[in-house]
């Protein structure tokens, strides 16, 4: 047996335990869970400290000696303090550190979501591709205005919201269900080509 | 009628697990049986994929991908990115890759190991480079810096050479020569590229989504913003099309590498983009997923690819071919590949038209997919259809 | 002190940040950006990790400590967390190593599986809960129909229009109301910004 069938048949082990689940919760399961975020975790923690931890904070300040650093450095270890009732405040400060820059979402947001989607909008109206976008951009933003009471022609109107809406989210669930299905295709293609068949061909040639 | 409503009755309350086990069997089944279908293209795949090929055999432009994701999503964009990096090695277009996250950066160095394997011309440095994972916390200065200056933005790649002194920096300066990046994603795709890069430097910018994420994106397609869009598994498996009818279509007596001609232009080899040519019959031999072993030619082909092959192996090929209709064909599952040539066994693998499984998992899957969503809808008909008829007793009663 | 500070932090910084976008003068672009904010951000990044790990850890030992129900599993937490992460530190991240085995053959599949349950679990959701209630119901019913048997090549077999007026519902409608949602999402994100950023939003301070 090869290394590299062995290393497939540790991971259909796992796949196989995850998949139990369907049956019913069981010990296999919870064992692989447990050890999925253990592992997640502990994967996480090496690469932080290999990509981040030693070229941001150590070589900068042990070794080029920008001192200035350690006071980032001690703010970032405030984090910690969330963990302790009486100096939790003392977490804020890092948070606020990183919040800062909700400064240039304002604009660049305003932007890309808001200022580019309009100016698409408001194409003038060719044919009748355009004029149903139009309007349905239009109905669906007045659908969530709640400050106007939707009665009468108004709320008629709006309702023509509702429809293109109902329709996007069928458009949305048909495209989730080929997603989640993709997802199990591949894990299925996993387990018939790189375990069953190269187990068939490493024991019945 | 009474047994057929209890029979609706006992739908209703059926257990799951029966229902989990018909979804595995629909996919099962079709795996372990390939058949040969179909993919109809759709404008957002094409245009990623005309983009792409207009970079062919350029020294002054090149793709950069962008792993964001880990894992969890890699059955829907891994045939994508695998199919992508295929073209770029087919059609001679610098590629150049990176990550934002630290699950994303074996996921490359997967990928590009798995199609180098059928490339051994391919040089990592001289036409591809890996940027390897670059921390989230310099997401924003990366995006922006490669706008003036990639060798300055990413200053060594995943090997720990100095990026401006690779050969596949020669021309290509920042984003008015790696003009297009194409961002896969299973959640907020191209989001930076579309924040930072696009309005400052103009970059195009693609995205290859999980299908979860593709109806969300149509906004950002219709203004521009996205010049394509890949989605999900079906994306894929277009993809995976327009490589095997275009980028690596080969005619008999065609080169398989890019060569220069007599005039001293380089030529790539492969075909551009047409849209007709997908209209024709014939593409459906160049799209089988079932193994092909015979390559089919006409007796002048057969002349031209003759000519091409080495001396020793053209008695070779005689007694080999046999005529059928008129056609010659050659049938390479006889053939010894120690008798013969590497050039010559390698282009006549590529004249049978068979694709390899890595390179067509994708169109695989769709199969599955196909038998999958057929049972989806069945069972939504018949959730409907015993619902209905429950309502129907309940009200009489 | 407590909550005036951080405060003045997010408003001053906020503004800084703001000018940033519009301002190309040296001294935000140079000074405030990538000899100030960049250097610093990088140095603090390593330490929000700790305070996950520290989280879990708790988490867990606590179970263990109280004997919880199931508290037998939280060791494999530990065994899973303790053996990667020496791996990692002592063997090195390089491919071949056991670190990147135990990602590749064990973290990889077992994630992507946890997301192939979700196909199972839409199976039976479709089967037992997705009815055609009311008209609306049915629309979405419809659309998600259309579009299912678009994306795979049996349905240009039962029509030929099938893919085309999937592509239609994709981009006409479902474009519509996409776009009338993210400009609603737009506009409230940068009236959150806004807010954050003027000091009438302290949620994210937490309580006292």
């Amino acid at each position: 047996m090869s290394f590299e069938l062995f290393s497939n048949l540790v991971g259909a082990f796992f796949t196989l335990c995850i998949f139990s689940f369907l049956y019913k919760d069981n010990p296999f399961y919870q064992m692989s869970e447990q050890l999925l975020v253990g592992i997640s975790l502990g994967y996480s923690l090496v690469l932080t400290y290999e990509r981040v931890f030693i070229p941001y904070f150590y070589q900068p300040i042990f070794l080029k000696h920008e001192w200035i650093l350690i006071i980032p450095s001690i703010i970032g270890l405030f984090y910690l303090f969330r963990f302790s009732s009486k100096l939790s405040w003392l977490s804020r400060y890092p948070i606020a550190f990183s919040m800062m820059s909700v400064g240039a979402s304002v604009a660049l947001a305003m932007h890309t979501s808001i200022l580019v989607q309009m100016r698409q909008a408001m194409v003038p109206i060719e044919n009748i591709n355009l004029a149903l976008i139009f309007i349905g951009t239009i109905t669906v933003l007045l659908y969530f205005f709640f400050s106007k009471a939707h009665t009468g022609v108004y709320g008629q109107f709006v309702n023509i919201g509702k429809w293109f809406m109902m329709v996007g989210f069928g458009a949305s669930f048909g495209l989730t269900v080929m997603a989640r299905i993709s997802l199990l295709i591949g894990r299925i293609q996993f387990l018939v080509n790189d375990v069953f068949l190269a187990l068939k061909q490493a024991f019945f040639g | 009628m009474a047994e057929k409503k209890s029979f609706f009755v006992w739908m209703q309350s059926l257990d799951r697990r029966w229902i989990y086990l018909v979804v595995a069997l629909a996919i099962i089944i079709p795996l372990l049986i390939p058949y040969n279908s179909d993919n109809v293209t759709t404008p957002p795949t094409e245009n990623v994929y005309q983009m792409v090929d207009s970079f062919a055999g350029r020294e002054d432009r090149a793709v950069l991908l962008s792993f964001y994701h880990d894992a969890s999503v890699m059955p829907e964009l891994y045939p994508m990115q695998i199919a992508i990096i295929r073209h770029c090695f087919e059609r001679n277009i610098k590629v150049f890759f990176l990550s934002f996250l630290p699950t994303g950066a074996p996921i490359i160095d997967m990928a590009i190991n798995t199609v180098k394997e059928e490339y051994p011309n391919i040089k990592s440095g001289v036409d591809y480079c890996n940027f390897g994972y670059i921390p989230s916390a310099l997401i924003v200065p990366t995006v922006i810096g490669m706008g003036d200056n990639i060798a300055t933005a990413v200053p060594t790649d995943a090997e720990g050479r100095k990026t401006e002194n690779l050969p596949i920096m020669k021309g290509i300066t920042n984003y008015n020569e790696m003009n297009l990046v194409i961002e896969f994603s299973g959640s907020t795709a191209g989001a930076y590229w579309l924040i930072y890069a696009r309005p400052k430097f103009g970059t195009n910018i693609a995205v290859g989504v999980t299908a979860v994420m593709a109806a969300d994106e149509y906004p950002y397609l219709q203004t521009g913003q996205y010049i394509g869009l890949l989605c999900g598994l079906k994306g894929a498996a277009e993809y995976e099309k327009l490589v095997d009818v275009f980028a690596a279509y080969r005619t008999p007596g065609e080169p398989l590498q890019p060569y220069i001609d007599e005039n001293g232009n380089k030529i790539v080899p492969g075909r551009a983009f047409s849209k007709d040519i997908l209209k024709q019959p014939e593409i459906k031999d160049l799209i089988k997923i079932t193994t092909q072993t015979e390559a089919k030619f006409t007796p002048e082909e057969f002349e031209l690819f003759l000519k091409s092959c080495p001396e020793k192996d053209q008695p070779l090929l005689q007694i080999a071919k046999q005529t059928v209709e008129g056609n010659i064909i050659i049938d390479v599952s006889k053939l010894d590949q120690d008798q013969l040539s590497p050039i010559t066994w390698d282009t006549l693998n590529r004249l049978t038209r068979n694709t390899q499984y890595k390179f067509k998992v994708a169109r695989v899957g769709m199969n599955a997919q196909s038998v999958a969503h057929i049972i989806m809808i069945i069972f939504i008909i018949l959730g409907n259809i015993g619902y209905f008829l429950q309502k129907a007793q309940t009200t009489k009663k | 002190m407590k909550k005036t500070v951080p405060l003045l932090i997010v408003i001053i910084g906020g503004v800084i940040w703001l000018a940033w976008v519009f301002v190309p003068h040296r001294i935000i672009q140079d000074v405030f950006y990538y000899d100030f904010y960049l250097p610093w951000a990088r140095a603090m990044a390593p330490f929000a990790m700790l305070l996950g790990v520290i989280s879990l850890s708790m988490m867990h030992y606590g179970k263990i400590k109280r004997r919880v129900p199931k508290w037998q599993y939280s060791f494999f937490f530990f065994a899973g967390f303790i053996v990667t992460s020496l791996a990692g530190f002592i063997g090195g991240t390089q491919k071949g190593g056991l670190y990147m085995w135990i990602f590749e053959n064990m973290q990889m599949p077992m994630s992507a599986t946890m997301f192939s349950l979700l196909a199972f679990y839409m199976a039976s959701a479709a089967y037992k809960a997705f009815r055609a209630r009311s008209p609306e119901a049915t629309v979405l019913l419809v659309a998600a129909i259309i579009v299912m048997l678009a994306q795979v090549p049996f349905g240009v077999k039962i029509s030929k229009y099938i893919p085309d007026i999937s592509q239609w519902i994709l981009d006409v409608p479902n474009l519509a109301s996409k776009r009338g949602i993210l400009l609603g999402v737009g506009l409230g994100s940068v009236a959150t910004a806004l807010k954050i950023m003027l000091g009438i939003e302290r949620s994210y301070l937490g309580g006292d």
